[in-house]
């Protein structure tokens, strides 16, 4: 894993260099003809970073910009393969270690640093109020002794954990630290098909103050929504890790998440070929409560991902001033009203 | 643009609140309520399941030999079904083809009587086909996650989806093969005497069992069109295989359980259509006059 850090800050100096060299020269305008095309993830924070660098890229920087759908396996081979998308603002790598390493030594691809500046949470959760419930549950191994609290609706005689949907890398994870857990036995790892699927789940529960166990990530809205609690694992192994995420893992073994790498991923001819659109990007980076809360405004206003974005821009400026010029954020301010 | 005229983010709040006040109150009732559909469909995965693999491809072989009376069909199913059971995916067409037995079964037991009661009712008619338009032109991802967040999510939510988008050929069939009846051999019946309720079953009902038989021959294709979207909400089988295949690039998986889900729609389809048929040819021989 230090060595993928390594690349990784290798990935950050070398772009910052370049930039470094040719952002004197040029004014503040878009340095590429080319498209740039913006990987918009299935889920929120990503969707909504998506369109904030859209706003910000082609209002601001004049850029030809275009958001498309993306996920994170199919975005991250089509940018290694055809260096479209340009940018994906929310990659989480660790679930595609080694074709994004591979790629990204290959030169195909490039990181311009974390998308998230303090890191995002991955693990298993509980909500609160079964925490409260039961002081014996507090770490994944007691969840074996639970199996009757979080019982299958379709199989009483087991428990259900919801896992992550087929495609997710923490799909593979999830199975083998639920083999590495010994809850094979007493509990049913219920895949829920499509991360629209676990979030209903997930709401349901916490609406009816159901019992419930799964996985989950942050930052997300529905973290910022809803009191839950993280159960405990062993401190983070890269190399048991390394085997849970692969789907001929031998000997599952307990081990936490590391706090997942969630980058910005280019494809490597952005840095190489718009030096100050490149520059931007490595500046832009939120911190997890600050996209929470942009989160909770989305979905307390019913806001799609571009409303947030543009609420973001218009409440936000002290944030997001600090990675654009001056003539840059003028322009973005004056697309606004 | 078109100009706002009223803010509408309240009513989309209103929904959203009405909703979770729906899972809040009456969740645990709308789940019980669900109790004999999911019974149904898993005892059908198990009697399935429990039954040996060649029985099954015996009996559909020899369905298929009773509905055509000819090798060709047969051949196909046999081969068909050999290669779900060589590629692995024996397990994986059981469940799909409980998932699709079960809804077509709830899709007749409603259907039918809608139908005919549509055909029987010109305001009933007026009332039902808008129902039956929405139904199946509303996008089902709309439908599905409100069914999670009521149901829970799993094979029951999966399974309503299925019905939904699948029974309104049959209603519509229905209504259409009974209203097709020529009148005359209304007229004869009700000459020797028949009351309302023999013309029903004893005249119309078997001479409109052919665009019957077709309505469930549609319903059982578009259930299965239905098993991808509905493993998005947790029904396992052949769509959840494909669902795999596209999250994990593994085009191979993909293809192979996509061809699956075909092989199942040709066997089905083929059985149903040929019955249909026969039963056609019999009731061109013995009643209907064109």
């Amino acid at each position: 894993m230090s060595s993928t850090v390594q690349k990784v800050l290798a990935g950050v100096t070398l772009a910052a260099g370049l930039v470094g060299f040719t952002s004197t020269a040029q004014a503040a305008a878009c340095d590429t003809d080319k498209k740039i095309d913006i990987a918009e993830m299935s889920w929120p924070s990503a969707a909504a970073l998506a369109h904030i660098h859209a706003k910000i890229l082609g209002d601001g920087f004049g850029c030809d910009v275009e958001v498309v759908a993306g996920d994170t396996v199919p975005t991250s081979s089509s940018m290694l393969a055809k260096g479209k998308p340009a940018l994906a603002p929310e990659l989480w790598t660790g679930s595609i270690v080694d074709i994004w390493s591979k790629a990204e030594s290959e030169g195909k691809v490039a990181s311009l640093g974390a998308a998230i500046s303090d890191g995002a949470v991955e693990g298993w959760w509980i909500p609160k109020y079964v925490a409260d419930a039961n002081p014996g549950l507090k770490s994944a191994d007691d969840l074996a002794n639970f199996a009757e609290l979080f019982a299958d609706p379709e199989d009483s005689s087991k428990g259900r954990f919801y896992s992550c949907p087929p495609g997710w890398a923490c799909e593979i994870t999830n199975a083998n630290l639920f083999k590495a857990h010994g809850l094979e036995e007493t509990f049913n790892l219920f895949s829920p098909g499509s991360g629209g699927n676990l979030d209903a789940a997930i709401n349901r529960a916490f609406v009816k103050k159901d019992p419930i166990a799964f996985y989950y990530w942050g930052p997300t809205s529905l973290m910022g929504k809803y009191d839950m609690v993280k159960l405990e694992m062993p401190a983070h192994d890269p190399e048991i890790f390394a085997c849970n995420g692969s789907a001929d893992c031998a000997n599952p073994g307990k081990t936490d998440w590391p706090t997942p790498p969630v980058i910005k991923g280019v494809a490597a001819w952005l840095p190489a070929e718009a030096p100050v659109v490149s520059d931007y990007i490595s500046k832009a980076a939120l911190t997890n409560v600050e996209v929470s809360g942009l989160l909770s405004w989305g979905s307390e206003n019913k806001a799609s991902a571009e409303e947030t974005a543009e609420n973001f821009l218009k409440t936000q400026e002290a944030v997001w001033a600090d990675w654009v010029p001056a003539d840059v954020a003028d322009k973005v301010k004056a697309s606004l009203n | 643009m078109f100009p706002e005229i009223f803010e509408t983010r309240p009513i989309r709040l209103w929904l959203d609140n009405g909703l979770e006040w729906i899972v809040i109150h009456w969740g645990d009732q709308f789940e019980a309520a669900a109790m004999p559909l999911l019974w149904l469909l898993n005892s059908i995965e198990a009697g399935l399941l429990a039954i040996p693999w060649w029985l099954i491809i015996a009996f559909f072989t020899g369905l298929a030999y009773l509905a055509t009376r000819r090798w060709p069909l047969p051949t196909v199913v046999l081969v068909s079904l050999i290669f779900l059971g060589v590629m692995e995916l024996w397990e994986d067409a059981i469940k799909t083809m409980a998932l699709m037995i079960a809804a077509t079964i709830t899709a007749i037991v409603v259907s039918l009587p809608i139908g005919i009661a549509m055909a029987r009712s010109e305001i009933l008619r007026r009332v039902v086909t808008p129902i039956l338009d929405l139904m199946q032109t509303m996008p089902s991802f709309v439908y599905l996650i409100p069914t999670v967040m009521i149901f829970g999510p799993g094979k029951i939510p999966a399974l309503l989806a299925t019905i939904i988008y699948a029974a309104p050929p049959l209603v519509r069939l229905t209504d259409l093969g009974i209203r097709q009846v020529a009148s005359n051999v209304l007229e004869a019946a009700q000459a020797f005497g028949a009351s309302p309720r023999q013309r029903l079953f004893g005249v119309q009902i078997p001479l409109a069992l052919p665009t019957i038989l077709a309505g469930i021959n549609q319903t059982t294709m578009m259930a299965l069109a239905m098993v991808v979207i509905a493993s998005m909400i947790g029904a396992g089988g052949l769509g959840y295989q494909v669902l795999q295949g596209i999250g994990r690039l593994e085009v191979s998986r993909g293809i192979l359980a996509g061809l699956g889900i075909v092989v199942l729609a040709i066997i089905f389809d083929r059985i149903t259509q040929a019955f249909g048929k026969q039963l056609q040819a019999q009731i061109g021989v013995t009643g209907e006059r064109s």
